[in-house]
């Protein structure tokens, strides 16, 4: 069975980082064949423009990516006010779509089938 | 801005706008082309899109403007918008195993790439959605979230189309359940079913 690399990522990696780095490391990563977890997910923006970043970069060779984040459907007072002191806004798994075949999910957890 | 927000709530749906952009979201293959073209040649008589089984059948933003709406005893105007479905993967190899040689499904996955982008790019332009989910399939994805995230987080006005109702096993109810902030209209592109119901949501908010 072939191995896959599966890495998990701190929030600080991020910390003081445009959402354009935050981009462009986790897509670096991910063009490597990396499927990464990220302490700090992204915001529902900054899929917006991961979706966006990533499809200039879509080849014969990648396909494009799967990605899916952990976090409250409806954010309360604690997760706003976690937010606006730079907190984490919950879990991201992101990886190339030729290797997570799929990620379902419900508001509480993630499943993700992998494999190459 | 939560201000921001319920201001634009109160002010109501389309800010009584005489015409407004009405843009259709949502995955590749959930019937927003074939929705448009309903909508279309009800009320202008011509329909405005392609349809095929093909995914990405739609790469290009595609807009019929001026369509005038009677429902409800109000009448408005509205330019609709038919947005390339949004996905975070476009590979050839699909196309291929629709019987498209290699070279032609690629050029075909790069302007779906491209059609992605321009969806997105409208995220920040319409002034309201209607966003297609295929009732027989799980509509808890990250893109169909991301998709409203993004739409809500502009006070942009949303209703929800649970289309393919005419299949067995469309689960309206799990759209629904999964999506409870907005209004599902549950309807069948293909056969017609409950179209005047997505008037009547729009009309009673424009």
């Amino acid at each position: 069975m072939a191995n896959l690399n599966i890495e998990f990522v701190a929030a600080r990696v991020f910390e003081g980082k445009a959402s354009e780095e935050k981009i462009k490391i986790v897509l670096d990563s991910v063009k490597k064949g990396k499927i990464l977890v990220l302490e700090s997910g992204f915001t529902v923006a900054e899929e917006r423009d991961l979706i966006k970043a990533t499809m200039p970069l879509i080849s014969k060779g990648f396909p494009g990516i799967e990605v899916s984040t952990l976090s409250q459907p409806t954010p309360d007072l604690k997760s706003l006010l976690i937010k606006a002191l730079g907190g984490s806004q919950g879990l991201t798994i992101v990886g190339p779509s030729n290797l997570v075949k799929k990620i379902t999910k419900d508001p509480t957890k993630l499943n993700v089938i992998a494999g190459k | 801005m939560p201000f921001r927000k319920f201001f634009s709530w109160i002010k109501g749906f389309f800010g009584h706008r005489k015409s407004f952009s009405l843009g259709l979201y949502g995955q590749p293959g959930a019937g927003k082309s074939t929705i448009a073209n309903r909508i279309a040649k009800e009320w202008t008589g011509e329909e405005m899109s392609t349809v095929s089984e093909v995914p990405h059948e739609t790469r290009q933003v595609v807009k019929k403007e001026q369509i005038v709406i009677s429902s409800n005893g109000k009448t408005f105007s509205m330019n609709l918008l038919d947005m390339p479905g949004i996905a975070t993967k476009v590979d050839y190899k699909d196309f291929v195993k629709t019987g498209m040689n290699a070279k032609k499904a690629q050029t075909r996955a790069r302007e779906a790439t491209k059609g992605i982008i321009e969806a997105i790019k409208w995220l920040e332009h319409v002034d309201a959605a209607l966003v297609v989910m295929d009732a027989t399939e799980d509509p808890y994805t990250q893109v169909n979230i991301t998709i409203l995230g993004n739409l809500e987080a502009r006070g942009i006005p949303v209703i929800l189309i649970a289309n393919k109702i005419d299949l067995k096993k469309a689960r309206v109810d799990k759209i629904k359940d999964a999506f409870p902030q907005h209004v599902v209209v549950p309807i069948s592109a293909l056969t017609g079913e409950n179209f005047p119901k997505i008037y009547e949501e729009i009309a009673k908010r424009a």
